[in-house]
């Protein structure tokens, strides 16, 4: 599937596994690297006209809003960028997390060549995109030339079958991914996820899993076209024509990965610091005394998640040594769990529920940990330092599992809350 | 142009899986001077590391160098303090990218790395493959980078290359390889 992507957008070189080649890319994400990195490079370059104002999308979402003299620097410099070049699509403050943002707005499409200054970029392949993340050079090199120098991966290939049961869900499911493949399992790979579970999951569910196959070191993350998207698509990139892409038969990968939950057991999973591969059953870590437990970032906090955590917080409250933070995605997430009435049902029972950012997973701000404390997160990453002091500690789980954590305050499986 | 013929500095040894935000905790990413930045360099894994290191020093570590976030910084930092290459058995796919795009030579063993004393002088040659312990003889092999690499190595980077030819040489990826 990768190499059908990077065969329609070469422009030099032989797309085959391990050869480097030149691809021009249909869109790029930038966010605060922009304003900090990307534009003083395009100074000394020289460069004072960019490739393509309508491919280039700019988002302020990491530390949002600027919680320092510095990123408010930061910010500004992406606006007066954003307006001096044209650029249509951007997103300010408040808007949400460019992972979030941007298939919201219809932007990432079947068969596209998207990459992002930013490694989870790999979210897009929910959208069956082939989509990497790189950083400022790149960046600067893609704004002047809309090209870009890519290593052509080879293709791992994961196969999903059954149901996921109770209270166990896509990140537990990628989590079992990733500890299997290990830090550099998929390293400079593209991973494929077939099968029937992968067929019915939600948009937001494919993305989870897109989004974490980077913490396995892959390059990017592939998923065929299934309804969720097509309906996903018809509403919010409506008019434009797009082309899936669907690996041969007689395709040949890496390495192939089968997954039956109708034959395995999968239940809660839990990634202990200071690796998003530490995975463990939640069996492993319970009991384990936390001070904070962080529900959001690009991994896990859409509507679905949101709403998963209200579930398991019904008829509870959190517990009065935890600090529960629930940041949305998105602004249309947050008005969504609004709406539906999350957000007044989690703030009544101790949550603060923050504005659409990066916040906390980044360690930025709203949720920084002191030296010590403990942390269960539906972000996705727990290295050392990752959310705060060097000796704080991170502990990865699903949207059900952090909400039950924050009920009884230590680590604990979601299935004996509910 | 970077003279790449051969490389000599003072090793330091780092284990596997050193991710980027050991390398450069995300808090400091809002630092817009790369030398006030740079203090902080493997500050959660080696807070005495900015203040000891000495230009021309070469990092080595184990597998999976640079992995998580895909900030340039990373390199950039280590660029900054004056670490002529750094060697690993394996790279992260984004640093690696970013290390040869900011001008970083970075080099991957691909097997286990042998032992080698902190603070060991080494000789790298980065065009013929291979590093020797300069004390003991022990040779490092690595596979050479294409030329397409190297020509962004030696121009200092990928930003420098771009402003040295007045522009991107793309067809320059197809030399050398098959
Ligand atoms: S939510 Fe976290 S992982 Fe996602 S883009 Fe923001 S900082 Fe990166």
């Amino acid at each position: 599937m990768a190499e059908k992507v990077l065969e329609s957008h070469v422009v030099r070189g032989t797309v085959r596994p391990g050869k480097f080649i030149v691809a021009r890319v249909d869109r790029l994400m930038v966010h605060e690297v922009l304003g900090s990195r990307v534009i003083p490079l395009l100074d000394r370059m020289g460069v004072t006209r960019v490739w393509d104002p309508e491919d280039i999308v700019v988002v302020n979402d990491h530390w949002a809003p600027a919680p320092d003299i510095r990123s408010a620097v930061i910010h500004r410099r992406n606006r007066q960028f954003v307006s001096e070049h044209g650029i249509p699509h951007f997103f300010d403050v408040g808007k949400g997390i460019c992972h979030q943002v941007l298939p919201e707005a219809g932007l990432a499409r079947p068969g596209e060549l998207i990459v992002g200054c930013d490694s989870h970029t790999n979210t897009y392949g929910a959208f069956n995109a082939f989509a990497t993340g790189l950083a400022a050079t790149d960046s600067a090199v893609i704004i002047a030339t809309g090209k870009c120098w890519f290593r052509v991966p080879e293709s791992i290939r994961v196969e999903i079958e059954g149901e996921f049961p109770e209270m166990v869900t896509s990140k537990d499911l990628i989590l079992r991914v990733i500890g299997e493949l290990g830090t550099d399992g998929a390293n400079y790979m593209a991973v494929e996820f077939h099968g029937g579970l992968v067929d019915r999951m939600s948009v937001a569910s494919r993305m989870t899993t897109c989004n974490m196959s980077v913490e396995a070191g892959a390059k990017t993350a592939m998923m065929g076209v299934n309804d969720a998207v097509r309906e996903w698509l018809k509403r919010r990139a409506p008019g434009a024509d797009w082309d899936a892409v669907e690996p041969d038969e007689d395709a040949e990968y890496y390495r192939v990965m089968r997954i039956d939950l109708s034959e395995e057991e999968l239940g809660p999973m839990v990634a202990g610091p200071y690796l998003p591969t530490n995975v463990r059953p939640v069996s492993v870590y319970e009991g384990i005394r936390i001070d904070q437990a962080f529900l959001g970032s690009c991994t896990n906090g859409r509507l679905e998640d949101i709403a998963l955590a209200a579930q398991v917080m019904e008829g509870h409250r959190v517990h009065r040594s935890v600090r529960f933070i629930v940041t949305p995605a998105s602004r249309e997430v947050y008005l969504e769990a609004l709406r539906a009435g999350y957000i007044e049902a989690l703030t009544e029972a101790g949550a603060v529920v923050t504005n659409p950012t990066c916040g906390a997973c980044v360690g930025g701000h709203l949720g920084v940990l002191a030296g010590n404390e403990v942390c269960i997160s539906t972000s996705n990453r727990n290295f050392r330092g990752r959310m705060g002091d060097r000796e704080s500690q991170v502990y990865l789980a699903s949207p059900a599992t952090v909400a039950a954590s924050a009920v009884t305050g230590k680590i604990t499986d979601p299935r004996s809350v509910v | 142009m970077r003279d790449l013929h051969v490389l000599r500095g003072r090793v330091w040894l780092f284990g596997d899986n050193v991710d980027t935000d050991q390398i450069i905790p995300g808090r400091y990413l809002t630092i817009l001077d790369y030398s006030e930045m740079a203090r902080h360099a493997m500050e959660p894994l080696r807070p005495d590391f900015a203040s000891e290191v000495r230009r021309g020093d070469i990092i080595l570590a184990g597998r999976d160098f640079g992995s998580g976030s895909s900030r340039e910084e990373a390199p950039m930092v280590l660029r900054e303090l004056g670490i002529s290459c750094v060697i690993a058995e394996t790279f992260s796919r984004i640093f690696f990218r970013n290390a040869i795009n900011v001008g970083l030579p970075a080099f991957a063993l691909h097997y286990s790395a042998p032992l080698v004393a902190e603070g060991a002088e080494l000789e790298v040659h980065p065009e013929k493959g291979y590093a020797v312990v300069v004390e003991t003889g022990e040779p490092l092999e690595f596979e050479p980078l294409p030329p397409f690499l190297m020509g962004l190595l030696r121009a200092g980077g990928a930003v420098e290359k771009f402003v040295a030819d007045g522009g991107m040489d793309w067809e320059a990826i197809e030399e050398g390889t098959d």
